[in-house]
């Protein structure tokens, strides 16, 4: 099971944020969430969703998502050659991956939370 | 048993002048000796060459409150800072810079420091540092007769972070087989008692093949769920698995240990129980307790508050722009090393973590000199990472601010943390 | 106060340029609660020195629902007496991770500055480079200068450093709750701006009580009356408007909430840009988020279109003007050309409504919004609209929102606060309060 996120429906609240931080903080803090609002470009209202999980990070942007993993090299392309792993080799490298919140009676925390169900839980496959 | 808290029991207990004995009472977590325990002296190399995993023997002396430390560049090392320590600890990095950096007069200090009952231990580059090499710099070295098994003619494929997976050295390769945890097995001799199996991080140390010199310590027994192979499983298990993870070796009146993984890694508490351990069973013997800080040094009240009210100042600002870098997709190469934005971070929570013990503190030991460097590099720090981030918005190149960054950030961390220990270790005496 | 707070009040003398801290007493939090009721007891204390103080509420940056509050109180140039304005966006939230619950704002300073809070570091910085500069480029310089894109800062343009009573204090690029003049009072003190970024942490009492209750709430919001309602349009329809989504159609791109608020009370047209664009856009400023209801409301009424209405608010918020001040006067004189109002802001002078004695912002709609708050008469919804705005202000919660939500009951955010910090704050307490606030 996975994370999903359809930036499109997110309102940016940040509410993923404040409950994840909770669940690694057990007080309110933001540093240590691993559900993030991207909020950097605020005049041009660009705003999505990052999730760092174990192998990978989840961009949820408006225009759709994309998965980066971690680390890893990209598939051999029509040259046969291998590229290196995407620059952010280790993105948000303090932060824990993503656990499902797997101590928590709630299961995932942002999923529970966000306000317009923007927030879903997924099998891998899909 | 929380082993954390046996090794500070033990070392605050000496501090008030406590005579404690090896494997008795609150020191029972040792192996048996008719010896008395002594505080030891420590020093943590963070010279030139280093990456951030110094901080974690920092991290690890925090814990379990030994406090005599001192924080050593190239420079103090050849100048015979080395001669009033007991322990000398060089964690990773990039070995052929450490190498060069040092030079063959660091060289020699290293080589008499531990002919003259000195204890070097050395973790991943410091491990590999000491081993015989004809390599230029390394050459400079050439104290321990123990082969590095994961070197190579030709340079392996590699499964994943190529750069990551393999360095060049000399004419051949060290390569990498696997990242993260690995299992280990120790053998049972002293001081490496009381845990049969345990885990450690392995970042690129050496696999190691000992001659008869050498005391096996443990060796690596097999993989976890968090392994990363960085090559074919086959390939890593042939180069690990059964060899040596952890050396002892004597020369002269001193000892090496070398440790492949890291273990003083602060997740890894029995790893961090045996560099404990090392550290008191094989310590310089015989030392005179060294000269406690002069008057001059201690800070009180409102020179006090104002010294760690700007060093929380600067550290604030750097961390504001370091955590903004954290997903921008960056990286430099510095020497054969591969930096991200995130190790920004690493040095700047290693101080931030602590500058709450330093508000609450009635007192701070710093010389005035050292004030004024801790808070100037501070602002360096923070006039770079904004400059960095400036420079990223524009799509500009910061190959050179990382440079400057990063020797900053490592001589920050070197500065702040010496403050911080000199601090902690006058309020146990007292 | 040890939960839900950092227990620091921040005291900042411009004259000096020194800052000093004191303790946020329990006494104080049992006596006054929070938010307006200690930035009203501080602003008694501080009278003589011509105070600006901003405040958090308890609930201010929990998880509490519309947690997204914090205040400006001081002496409205427009009233003459102390009055409120609340700050959201993330901003309200951000103060509260600064590591100061209030921050006393006293004197004037002889050279503009700013002031930066920071994981409890205070710093008043030189504002030269600023001076001069709209709010905008202000904000620009401001994130620039120090590095960091999620720096919050409450800023006065133009019209504040010239002493304009319709200047307003705006938060990041957008216009808030100020209808009180409060850019002017910050311009008067040399005071361009107030920069917060932290990183803080709040502890909470009895946190998993806390947080089970704030997930029962997120629910019973989610199934409430503003089920599947965005943005502006949706409150403009509320407020009666029925044409106001056609209206605002040809420009809207997105609508986004304040922090931890349940319902995006913010919509961002764009005014340059193809508003259906999804990837990032070229344009770096390609539009505005209207978060002013009532001073889009008037400009539609005005007769202008909503591409016209954007580009006026666009121009009032980087001159840093009150919105809705500025479409009640130009109103008067029937000028709908876009071009035409955003040059006759500079030197706009002109009276403004206020009702009497009022005390917060009419930035919030004077109705309930979608949910039912059981209410009759006229009198009894002015009253009602000001002790639910009290409640607000003085626990952090968003005052538009809670015009929304009766499921944020006094009961229920009584017994969240107890919960969060371990106080036994009572009914008769909070009656007290408000009686006080609003008297």
């Amino acid at each position: 099971m996975r994370i999903d996120v359809d930036a499109l429906k997110c309102i940016g609240c940040m509410a993923c944020e404040m409950a994840c931080g909770y669940h690694r903080d057990d007080a309110f803090a933001l540093l240590a969430s691993c559900i993030v609002v991207y909020r950097a470009r605020e005049k041009k209202d660009y705003f999505g969703v990052v999730v760092k999980e174990e192998e990978s990070l989840t961009i949820a942007r408006p225009e759709g998502v994309e998965i980066k993993r971690i680390g890893v090299a990209e598939e051999a392309g029509d040259s046969g050659q291998k590229k290196e792993a995407d620059a952010s080799a280790k993105p948000m490298l303090l932060r824990e991956p993503c656990d499902l919140c797997s101590d928590m009676k709630y299961g995932p925390m942002c999923v529970k939370i966000c306000p317009v169900n923007a927030i879903s839980l997924q099998d891998e496959g899909e | 048993m929380n082993l954390y808290h046996s090794y500070a029991t033990i070392n605050q207990k000496l501090a008030q002048g406590v005579e404690l004995h090896y494997g008795e009472e609150e020191a029972s977590v040792l192996p048996r000796d008719p010896r008395p325990l002594r505080i030891p002296r420590i020093g943590v190399y963070a010279g030139t060459g280093t990456s951030h995993s110094w901080l974690w023997f920092a991290e690890l002396f925090d814990r379990m409150s030994f406090h005599e430390i001192l924080f050593m560049t190239e420079d103090m090392v050849r100048d015979g800072f080395l001669e009033s320590l007991d322990v000398f600890a060089m964690s990773g990095g990039d070995t052929i810079r450490i190498a060069e950096w040092l030079g063959q007069e660091g060289g020699r200090a290293i080589e008499s420091f531990i002919r003259e009952g000195g204890l070097y231990i050395g973790s991943c580059a410091g491990a590999y540092l000491p081993l015989k090499s004809s390599k230029q710099h390394l050459d400079r070295f050439n104290f321990v007769d123990i082969k590095i098994a994961n070197l190579s003619k030709t340079r392996p494929e590699a499964k994943r972070m190529g750069r990551k997976a393999s360095t060049n050295y000399g004419c051949d390769f060290v390569y990498h087989p696997v990242r993260e945890d690995v299992c280990l097995r120790t053998t049972g001799k002293e001081p490496f008692t009381g845990f049969e199996y345990f885990r450690a991080p392995l970042y690129g140390g050496p696999s190691m093949v000992t001659s008869r010199d050498s005391d096996v310590l443990a060796y690596y027994d097999g993989f976890t769920e968090k392994t990363l192979f960085l090559v074919e499983e086959s390939l890593a298990e042939e180069t690990l698995l059964g060899k040596v993870a952890a050396a002892r070796t004597a020369m002269g009146d001193g000892h090496l240990y070398l440790f492949g993984p890291h273990f003083e890694h602060p997740l890894f508490p029995i790893a961090n129980h045996l560099v404990a351990a090392a550290i008191f069973w094989d310590m310089k013997k015989g030392r005179k307790n060294w000269k406690s800080l002069d008057s001059e040094s201690i800070l009180e009240g409102p020179a006090k508050e104002k010294l760690v009210r700007d060093i929380k100042r600067e550290i604030s600002n750097s961390r504001i722009v370091a955590v903004g870098l954290e997903a921008i997709p960056v990286q430099w190469i510095i020497g054969c090393k591969t930096y991200e934005p995130e190790k920004i971070r690493v040095f700047l929570e290693a101080i931030w973590k602590r500058i709450n013990t330093l508000e609450r503190s009635r007192s701070v030991c710093a010389q005035s000199e050292t004030c004024e460097e801790v808070v100037v590099t501070a602002s360096r720090v923070t006039r770079l990472l904004r400059q960095m981030k400036s420079r990223m918005d524009d799509h500009s190149d910061t190959q050179d601010l990382a440079w400057d960054l990063f020797d900053s950030l490592r001589r920050l961390a070197m500065i702040f943390l010496q403050i911080y220990f000199d601090s902690f270790g006058r309020s146990l005496d007292s | 106060m040890d939960y839900l707070s950092s227990n620091k009040i921040l005291i900042v003398d411009l004259n000096t340029g020194e800052t000093s801290e004191d303790a946020l007493d329990d006494d104080l939090v049992s006596q006054k609660i929070g938010g307006v009721g200690i930035t009203s007891s501080l602003y008694e204390t501080y009278k003589d020195r011509d105070p600006v103080i901003l405040g958090t509420g308890l609930l201010t940056g929990t998880l509490f629902p519309a947690s997204a509050l914090s205040v400006i109180s001081a002496k409205s140039p427009r009233t003459g007496y102390l009055t409120h304005s609340p700050f959201t966006l993330k901003a309200g939230m951000e103060l509260k991770y600064t590591g100061f619950d209030y921050v006393v704002i006293l004197g004037r300073s002889e050279n503009p500055v700013f002031l930066w809070l920071h994981d409890g570091v205070a710093d008043i910085l030189d504002a030269a480079e600023l001076w001069g500069k709209d709010v905008w480029n202000t904000t620009d310089l401001l994130r620039k200068s120090m590095g960091d894109d999620l720096i919050q800062t409450l800023v006065i343009g133009p019209a504040g450093e010239e002493g304009s009573d319709l200047a307003q204090v705006c938060v990041n690029y957008w216009a808030n709750g100020d209808c009180w003049g409060f850019g002017k009072v910050l311009g008067e003190k040399n005071l361009k701006a107030v920069a917060l970024r932290g990183m803080g942490l709040l502890e909470i009492s009895d946190a998993e009580d806390f947080v089970d209750q704030c997930f029962e709430i997120f629910e019973a919001i989610k199934g409430s009356a503003l089920e599947g309602k965005r943005g502006v349009e949706d409150i403009l329809i509320a407020l009666g408007e029925s044409d106001a989504r056609e209206w605002l159609a040809p420009v809207v791109h997105r609508h986004s909430a304040c922090y931890n608020t349940p319902y995006p009370t913010n919509t961002f047209i764009y005014l340059n840009e193809d508003p259906t664009t999804l990837t990032e856009p070229a344009e770096p400023e390609p539009g505005f988020m209207i978060t002013d209801i009532g001073a889009l409301l008037a400009l539609k009424k005005s007769g202008l279109s909503a591409a016209d209405a954007g580009h006026v608010l666009r121009a009032c918020a980087r001159r840093g003007v009150d919105p809705a001040a500025v479409a009640e006067i130009i109103g008067k004189t029937g000028q709908k050309d876009p071009k035409a109002i955003e040059q006759s802001l500079e030197g706009l002078q002109g009276t403004v409504a206020v009702p009497q004695g009022a005390k917060f912002s009419s930035w919030v709609p004077q109705n309930p919004i979608f949910g039912d708050f059981g209410l009759s008469g006229e009198s009894s919804l002015r009253d009602w609209w000001v002790r639910r705005q009290a409640v607000a202000y003085l626990f952090g919660i968003h005052p538009i929102f809670a015009n929304m939500s009766p499921e944020l009951s006094e009961e229920v955010i009584l017994e969240m606060v107890n919960k969060g910090t371990g106080l036994d704050l009572s009914q008769e307490t909070l009656d007290q309060v408000i009686e006080d606030i609003c008297s």
